[in-house]
């Protein structure tokens, strides 16, 4: 199937929108966040069972009986998300720079590996700078906040948050449900590893999205209640010169409107309540 | 100083008043001594010599749909030959009773029961017959079953009474109509082919002795409890689960009785390490495991000698949880704090935008 044109700048109400995410990466991220919610809604009442509010919300979500079940297919569905993002990124990383260097016959792995870490998502040095940065700008050594390229260290972060939880999740959870049939395999302490990662791992994943995540996308004052990115793919221009000027800059400068680059600012100097 | 005696005699007063002096019920009647009299009257209560307060009352409702139904009085309280009378004995339950059991002719006693008792882990006398250490910690019969599980309590669609429902004994009555020999007789064989305990309650009765630190200090034993309380096991039980194994459902051989519960050093044991596997494939578990899933550690107190896996584990997982999550929730913090005063700034970076526009072109003209 083609993949969609995308305008790099749209207008709309008089606002000028830049393009950020794909409507297949979009349908990506809703079926990892409903998976990963119910994931947490059916497994954290078990893992605080004791408390009052766990026996109540575990037999609204059908109890010891139904709630397992609900939780393994919401896991099944998030490790097959996790294998098919992986394929996506493959397919998507051998299109856009794989096949230039065959094209270019310039394909050594030199060349391959200059081209991997030349991806948007790959952390780079200029993230490291960027982090000493807003430091620097956050403790008041300096009145501009870092200039991020399409991808902030931050979102990064976010992006391979999964990639490090569900590799431990995953196998752990995987251990957990088919124990019996595994048990033939390997020694039973195997299943105490498997338990504290589980379940360590997973209120370490909940605690960074409901407080770092979240506050990134929901609390913080500019995105109160909630950022629209995840739904339309595109970030409005004053979200794009506080998080991606630089960035920002480059898409105006492509597209002929240098006349236009507004300078940088930080949120809290023009809030829109 | 309290008179105990005195005290006794008021409350015995004060209850016979409010509650006024008759025989109300068949029951009592039938009773040789009229224990009733006095028992049937809630505030029946004193302060016992070592200042522990102790009530004497009996629920004759609970009592009539209970075990002991067919039990005189006396027949336990064998010391008791008038009233009032004094302080009674402790009952001891291996005493041949006057009970002659329905399936045959035979008297019935408890004394096999706590034979078994005694040669299990939970026995007073070690095996060369001298006394355990904290010999008085160990449980006799009503250490477990003076506990709020074994009220004899029935549930129909629901909801839960006292005694047998008169709609389960209909059958039965069908064709016994005579005597009470159809409820004798459904009472004895349903409440022990019924699982009528709660895995939650059995727990708690372990836990009044295996959850006290003072006893685990005593014993040298782990609390077995809290670390149970923390497996999968532990807590699908928590939240209802009626399928998941309690205490017993390990300890006990299956198919032995429950008293028969032996330490894991003892070669036939059920929780032996080369009975283990057995236990965890016991019918209705984990048929389809392996043996070696028993090496699954059950009880882990996270302690760095007993248990090093878990205890780095766990240890690794709350240094990256606190390594992340600070370092964001700073972030955080400081990033809400910069909007206060968002132009101040200690070193001034004025420079313009423009040559950030003139590094993108120049980038751009690269390519």
């Amino acid at each position: 199937m083609p993949t969609p044109k995308y305008e790099p700048i749209v207008y709309k109400d008089g606002v000028r929108y830049f393009y950020r995410f794909s409507a297949h990466q979009r349908l990506q991220h809703i079926v990892l966040f409903t998976s990963v919610l119910v994931l947490a809604l059916t497994g954290f009442p078990l893992r605080h069972a004791d408390e009052a509010w766990a026996k109540p919300l575990y037999d609204m979500l059908g109890g010891t009986e139904i709630a397992p079940m609900i939780h393994r297919i919401a896991g099944t569905v998030l490790l097959a998300l996790f294998v098919y993002h992986t394929i996506y990124w493959m397919v998507k990383f051998y299109q856009n720079h794989v096949r230039k260097l065959i094209d270019e016959k310039r394909l050594t792995p030199w060349n391959f590996t200059k081209e991997f870490f030349s991806q948007e998502m790959i952390p780079n040095k200029k993230d490291f700078y960027d982090i000493i940065h807003l430091w620097k700008y956050l403790l008041y050594f300096t009145n501009r906040p870092p200039r991020h390229d399409r991808m902030s260290w931050r979102e990064k972060f976010d992006y391979f948050a999964p990639y490090w939880g569900i590799p431990i999740l995953g196998p752990a959870g995987v251990i957990l449900w088919w124990r019996d049939e595994i048990s033939h395999y390997v020694p039973g302490i195997v299943f105490n590893a498997a338990y504290i990662m589980h379940t360590d791992e997973a209120l370490l994943a909940v605690l960074f999205l409901f407080f770092v995540h979240w506050y990134n996308v929901h609390y913080a004052p500019e995105k109160f209640p909630a950022a629209k990115v995840w739904l339309t793919g595109y970030l409005s221009e004053d979200e794009m010169i506080h998080e991606h000027y630089a960035d920002y800059v480059k898409v105006m400068v492509e597209n002929g409107l240098e006349e236009e680059i507004q300078p940088q600012h930080f949120a809290g100097e023009h809030y829109k309540w | 100083m309290f008179n105990n005696k005195l005290s006794t005699i008021f409350m015995l007063c004060g209850s016979l008043i409010l509650g006024g002096i008759g025989l109300e019920s068949a029951e009592a009647a039938e009773e040789e001594l009229n224990c009733l009299l006095c028992h049937k009257h809630r505030g029946l209560s004193r302060i016992d010599e070592k200042g522990k307060f102790r009530l004497f009352y009996i629920n004759n409702e609970l009592f009539e749909s209970g075990p002991h139904r067919r039990n005189q009085c006396k027949d336990c309280h064998k010391d008791i030959d008038r009233i009032p009378h004094r302080p009674a004995k402790k009952v001891d339950c291996t005493q041949q009773c006057h009970i002659v059991e329905p399936s045959g002719e035979q008297k019935f006693s408890h004394k096999h029961i706590a034979d078994t008792l005694s040669k299990s882990v939970h026995g007073k006398l070690d095996a060369d017959g001298n006394p355990k250490p904290h010999e008085e910690d160990y449980p006799f019969c009503k250490d477990c079953h003076d506990q709020p599980l074994y009220r004899p309590i029935q549930v129909y669609k629901g909801v839960a009474k006292h005694g047998i429902s008169e709609r389960s004994i209909a059958r039965c009555r069908s064709c016994h109509r005579d005597g009470n020999f159809a409820e004798d007789f459904y009472e004895h064989v349903t409440s022990r082919l019924h699982k009528t305990r709660f895995s939650k309650e059995i727990i708690d009765v372990c836990a009044k002795c295996h959850q006290d630190p003072e006893f685990n200090k005593r014993h040298e034993l782990d609390d077995a409890v809290t670390t149970y309380k923390e497996t999968f096991h532990g807590k699908l039980i928590a939240l209802g689960s009626q399928r998941t194994p309690d205490c017993l459902d390990c300890h006990v051989v299956e198919g032995e009785n429950n008293h028969s519960i032996e330490s894991k050093l003892v070669v036939t044991s059920a929780t032996h390490e080369d009975n283990r596997g057995r236990t965890c494939m016991a019918s209705d578990c984990h048929q389809k495991a392996d043996p070696k899933l028993a090496g699954f550690q059950v009880h882990v107190t996270y302690d760095r000698e007993k248990y090093p896996l878990e205890f780095y584990m766990l240890m690794g997982f709350k240094a990256l949880m606190a390594i992340v999550l600070y370092f964001f929730l700073a972030l955080i913090f400081f990033e809400l704090m910069r909007r206060l005063f968002p132009k101040f700034a200690f070193f001034k970076d004025d420079k313009p935008h423009h040559h950030v526009i003139e590094e993108e072109k120049a980038k751009i003209k690269k390519k």
